[in-house]
């Protein structure tokens, strides 16, 4: 069992005398209840607290605690007649968890929420309305709100949902597990039936939602998602030479470790689960990131692709580039 | 510590917390151990637990003033006090149900990289479930530790997580007192006006107005060297109306001179380009259900990124300029094998 530290039990203490005093003999039960608190360790401190007061702690200069058939009264503790301010820590915690609550679908419509974060705000002298903001990811929150839904009454939902590292929407019928939001992004924890698996999507991603009649089982105990990236076991591994300007790569994306060069340049070694991701970072670095081994040519043909939609390939190549198109590796989608 | 020491203990940090406050002036170190009692007599011994009781005191937030006791005189002893102004919560006039919801909206946020007090987010509930008026029952049941500790790992019970370092808290402490803060960003020191503090794609951003540079800036807090430090007094700034509203897409995040560029947009991308864009660019219907934006670009980098990002789904269409740079980007990497020309 977790031990309550002093300074828990002092910080809990002090948070609810106000209330009890207020209260004129609250239920023990409902005070325990109201702050999170075992009821036999409130009474233990309730009964401490009986002996607290101040020099020379004579009868009338002592916090005066009477707990008697399950109710509880404070009398004497004028010190503690208002609770101990919000730290700095604390405001903004419960600042950003209402902000984050507000820029979901079902806070959204929350009256109460409002008026709450306005008092907190006027309280915590923030002053401007939008001091502090939270956004829990880009997403649709129509979408959102099916998934959400469908979660809720466990049943099935039919996505359209773009593959960003394959770079195609498909169509599929899943079970949503979990929906949830981590690292800026919502996402969705599901047993996809296309595939016959358990996967993670991104909610922003999902293009459509249509919840069906049709009810599911979730498991029991669902096994925690291991990493959001998307990288797996079995994914070929990419590496790259960076260039300081392009460090970014190794810095943002999870990898199997780096290695300093001179200049400055480091090695990078990717897992890549999928060729538009790495052509991707590849379009986005350009010349500061190299392929050192495992996808030879990926950079120059994403190039070509694209040029082909500003209007360059074959009959007309692009200026500069005219020695190296080899034909047939134009392959427009347009 | 054994339990009955810890109790001790907790019974002396209230007595010496009463006595704080009771008095209206600072008082020695000797006349609090006097009237607190529950110390040493060993000298040494009193004033390790003091100095202990009181750090503790000042890690939970309470205002510990310490004054010198006979200023001028060559005893340099100082005397301590808790003002109760600067103790006491203001009540934020929050009723049962205002307090319900900012329960349950706790309870769907985990925080990570919390500081050593724990769950921060309990202690604030309960405060405020201290300072209300109404007799709701529970209150903490969603919020209370142990309620939803997950394995620390993955998602758990809660919806969101947002990660809630010390230097988020202390920038949060400094718009929260409108008091600057200077740290090192880029390499270069800074001393900013915190305006406002914004979580946007997993990261926390700071907009202020940065003293050295005269200009206001948006800075990425992972990316601040070193620590925050509060510099001066509350109160040193009044916050613009207006202030820089959150951290701005990609193509905005800088402060090259504007660039107004149309962009096309497969009609599958268009909805989350249109998120990301927000409400200002303008939009016109292209054939083929694609979507043409006109962005203003103030950073070419991060436009040119976003851009590629969009592979084959997306064509800058004007200015010339703008459509030639990328041409030429996309060109020189067309062009093979680029080792022998990397760029300085």
């Amino acid at each position: 069992m977790k031990r309550t530290t002093a300074s828990e039990r002092l910080a809990r203490l002090l948070a609810l005398v106000p209330w009890v005093v207020a209260q004129d003999g609250p239920r023990v039960a409902d005070v325990a209840e109201r702050f999170g608190i075992p009821e036999d360790e409130l009474v233990d401190d309730l009964e401490l607290l009986f002996m607290c007061g101040v020099y020379p702690f004579t009868p009338d200069s002592l916090i005066e605690v009477d707990i008697e058939g399950g109710r509880v009264w404070v009398r004497f503790a004028d010190w503690f007649r208002r609770p101990l301010r919000l730290t700095a820590p604390e405001g903004l915690a419960l600042l950003a968890a209402a902000r984050a609550a507000l820029a979901t679908p079902a806070g959204t419509s929350v009256p109460s929420l409002e008026r709450a974060v306005a008092k907190l705000e006027h309280a915590l002298g923030t002053g401007a309305q939008d001091a502090v903001a939270v956004e829990p990811g880009q997403a649709s929150g129509e979408v959102l709100a099916s998934l959400q839904v469908a979660n809720r009454e466990r049943r099935k939902v039919r996505i359209s949902y773009y593959s960003f590292g394959r770079d195609e929407t498909t169509e599929r019928v899943v079970q949503p597990w979990q929906v949830f939001s981590s690292e800026g992004h919502w996402y969705l924890l599901a047993w996809c039936e296309l595939v016959d698996g358990r996967r993670l999507f991104r909610v922003d991603r999902t293009r459509a939602a249509t919840v069906l009649e049709e009810h599911f089982e979730a498991p029991s105990e669902l096994a925690p998602v291991a990493s959001l990236y998307e990288g797996r076991e079995e994914d070929p591994v990419v590496v790259l030479d960076l260039a300081p300007e392009a460090r970014w790569v190794a810095e943002r994306y999870p990898n199997e470790g780096t290695e300093q060069h001179s200049g400055g340049h480091v090695q990078v070694r990717l897992r890549v689960s999928s060729r538009a991701w790495l052509e991707r970072i590849l379009l986005r670095a350009g010349p500061a990131a190299t392929v050192v081994s495992g996808a030879e040519g990926v950079a120059a043909e994403a190039a070509l692709r694209l040029l082909a939609v500003y209007g360059f390939g074959r009959d007309a190549p692009a200026p500069g580039a005219t020695p190296c198109v080899p034909a047939g590796t134009v392959t427009s989608r347009r | 510590m054994s339990g009955r020491s810890g109790v001790n203990r907790l019974e002396r940090l209230v007595n010496l917390l009463v006595a704080l406050l009771d008095t209206r002036r600072p008082l020695s170190r000797d006349e609090l151990r006097e009237r607190v009692g529950g110390y040493s007599e060993d000298p040494s011994n009193f004033r390790r637990n003091f100095e202990r009781d009181k750090d503790l005191l000042r890690q939970m937030g309470i205002p510990v003033l310490a004054e010198p006791l006979n200023p001028g005189s060559a005893e340099d002893q100082s005397g301590y006090w808790v003002p109760r102004e600067l103790y006491e919560m203001a009540d934020p006039g929050l009723d049962e149900e205002e307090l319900m919801a900012l329960s349950l909206a706790a309870s769907l946020v985990e925080f990570r990289e919390e500081g050593e007090g724990g769950n921060a987010t309990t202690a604030a509930l309960r405060k405020l479930a201290g300072a209300g008026a109404g007799r709701t029952g529970a209150l903490m049941a969603s919020a209370a530790p142990g309620a939803s500790e997950g394995s620390g790992d993955g998602p758990s019970a809660a919806v969101l997580d947002v990660p809630l370092g010390p230097e988020v808290t202390t920038l949060f402490s400094g718009v929260a007192g409108r008091q600057v803060v200077r740290f090192t960003y880029n390499g270069i020191s800074r001393r900013v006006e915190p305006y406002r503090l914004s979580y946007r794609d997993g990261r926390w951003y700071l907009a202020g107005f940065d003293q050295g540079r005269a200009a206001e800036r948006l800075f990425r807090v992972d990316r601040v060297e070193g620590g925050v430090e509060l510099e001066g007094e509350p109160g040193a700034f009044d916050r613009p109306e207006g202030a820089l509203a959150g951290p701005p897409p990609p193509w905005r995040l800088g402060d090259e001179p504007a660039v107004s560029v149309e962009l096309r947009v497969d009609a599958a991308q268009a909805p989350w380009v249109s998120r990301l864009a927000g409400a200002g660019p303008e939009v016109v219907p292209g054939p083929d259900g694609d979507v043409v934006f006109s962005l203003e670009v103030t950073n070419w980098e991060g436009f040119r990124g976003f851009v590629l990002g969009l592979l084959d789904h997306a064509e800058v269409l004007s200015p010339p300029q703008a459509r030639d740079k990328v041409v030429s980007w996309l060109s020189a990497m067309a062009a093979g094998s680029p080792s022998g020309e990397v760029s300085a």
